[in-house]
């Protein structure tokens, strides 16, 4: 809203974005797409600002992408339960997520579970189905 | 306030259940008073736990407060008849507030949907934002205090929370930096490439260890970058002609048990983050007043006065409260170790 002398008086105004403790989720990050992937854990990387981890996805004709998807820092996870071991590579796994807007091969995690069921980073199993595969 | 998380079976009430297009159901239970129940989702259709919802009387202003369980259900029972809003009031976005009404001894359904996956990530998901924010148990105690008497201010604390802060009011370049930072999708607030976001004293996010000596208040700051700040409590003023700086000079002197944090000397570069989601941009006249205060053994408060005559009409204040971190230690973060976002960060 305005006064008169036309100020603006500001309130939530920036309350799209910025949730991440380094940079907006919204700037990288496609919100309103859930993809799921399936693949094998090739790289593990517990280190700032955010930790990652990356998979070989392979797709109905046989091709391998490698995939990169971040999480939140090592600090927030270990602080949380989780530790630099909890995935680990040779993993199968199926990872929910939101894709990169510039369609870079990176995603944000949402959900990792592994062939068993149990979900990653969680202290119970889940039997939650995946979305529908999406590869790229 | 009053909750209790659970379940309402509708088998119970013996009637069926009539759900309304936007998916309040109504159903009449037996209790005189009337409640409000439902499930917590988010924008993918996942249960939402550990999540607080509100349910404010519009008429009384009397708050509620429940919280979501680990299915994502919630309940409010025994409510008086009356119009109510309902909202997720953690949520910084997404999740309108739903208006309804609760009459006598009738059971209300109501489901929330919360449409903001920036809270989705592991590791950054609602559940770490709102215990980021949330209270902490704290020990007990009077504050300690140095062998000269002041209040011993040393210790971890956990991020602060906002608990009061006054309105804003920005000169129109400061309301057109804004507005361009949100329809950018805040693309390039410093914390991305690794540089200070936040001029408060305590960072807004991370821990902050204070170590007080009685000529010195250092804070060692977990944060993205970096990040350790001086206080001199010796006496010395600001010194003339400084070249500005990120985190500004720092002056401090006691009055009472308050420490009075004057600083000075910003470079105008990073944002005001520290009161997120709002944020804003700030001038190399920015001067902040900071009032430290440890009113017991488990509690850090502090009230800073922005005042900026560049950005801002008229000064403003924000009060935060930190709990004590007992057996917390702040981490090391080296953001520029691997740092991938920053060319992949898109505006409109």
């Amino acid at each position: 809203m305005k006064t008169k002398a036309g100020f603006l008086i500001v309130g939530f105004l920036l309350s799209v974005v910025v949730a991440s403790a380094h940079h907006a989720f919204n700037a990288e990050f496609d919100g309103s797409k859930v993809m799921s992937w399936v693949g094998t854990v090739t790289k593990v990387e517990w280190t700032n600002p955010h930790a990652r981890f990356y998979i070989d996805v392979k797709d109905a004709s046989g091709a391998v992408t490698n995939w990169n998807f971040e999480m939140g820092s090592p600090v927030q996870l270990r602080r949380q339960g989780w530790t630099r071991d909890s995935l680990k590579v040779g993993d199968q796994i199926t990872v929910d997520g939101y894709p990169a807007k510039d369609g870079a091969k990176m995603a944000s995690a949402k959900k990792v579970i592994l062939a068993d069921g149990h979900s990653v980073f969680s202290e119970t199993p889940t039997d939650a189905q995946p979305a529908d595969s999406n590869h790229q | 306030m009053r909750y209790k998380p659970g379940i309402i079976s509708f088998v119970s009430f013996g009637k069926i259940a009539i759900c309304t297009l936007l998916a309040a159901c109504f159903a009449f239970p037996q209790s005189n008073g009337g409640s409000i129940t439902g499930k917590v989702t988010d924008q993918d259709g996942a249960a939402v736990s550990g999540i607080s919802i509100q349910a404010k009387d519009t008429s009384t202003g009397t708050i509620y407060k429940a919280t979501s369980s680990g299915s994502g259900d919630y309940k409010f029972d025994a409510l008086a008849a009356g119009s109510y809003q309902v909202s997720l009031p953690t949520l910084v976005v997404g999740a309108p507030p739903q208006n309804v009404v609760v009459q006598v001894g009738q059971a209300l359904h109501l489901d929330l949907r919360a449409r903001d996956a920036s809270l989705n990530t592991l590791g950054e998901d609602r559940s770490f934002f709102a215990a980021r924010v949330a209270p902490h148990p704290t020990p007990k105690g009077p504050a300690p205090r140095t062998p000269e008497g002041r209040p011993d201010l040393s210790g971890t604390w956990w991020a602060p929370r906002i608990v009061a802060r006054e309105e804003v009011s920005v000169l129109p370049w400061a309301a057109a930096v804004i507005r361009e930072w949100a329809a950018n999708n805040a693309k390039d607030i410093p914390s991305a490439r690794c540089l200070p976001s936040g001029v408060a004293l305590l960072h807004y996010f991370g821990l902050n260890k204070l170590v007080q000596t009685p000529t010195l208040l250092v804070n060692i700051g977990e944060a993205d970058v970096a990040s350790s700040r001086q206080v001199f409590l010796d006496g010395r003023g600001h010194p003339k002609d400084m070249d500005p700086t990120w985190r500004g000079h720092s002056v401090g002197k006691w009055e009472g048990d308050t420490l009075i944090v004057d600083t000075n000397g910003f470079n105008g570069k990073s944002w005001i983050a520290d009161t997120i989601p709002a944020v804003f941009p700030y001038t190399d006249k920015l001067h902040l007043t900071t009032r430290l205060r440890r009113p017991d053994l488990g509690h850090l408060e502090m009230e800073v006065t922005f005042d900026d005559p560049g950005t801002f009409t008229k000064s403003w204040t924000m009060k935060t409260v930190s709990d004590l971190a007992e057996g917390e230690e702040v981490q090391e973060i080296i953001c520029t170790e691997n740092n991938q976002d920053v060319e992949h960060l898109v505006g409109k």
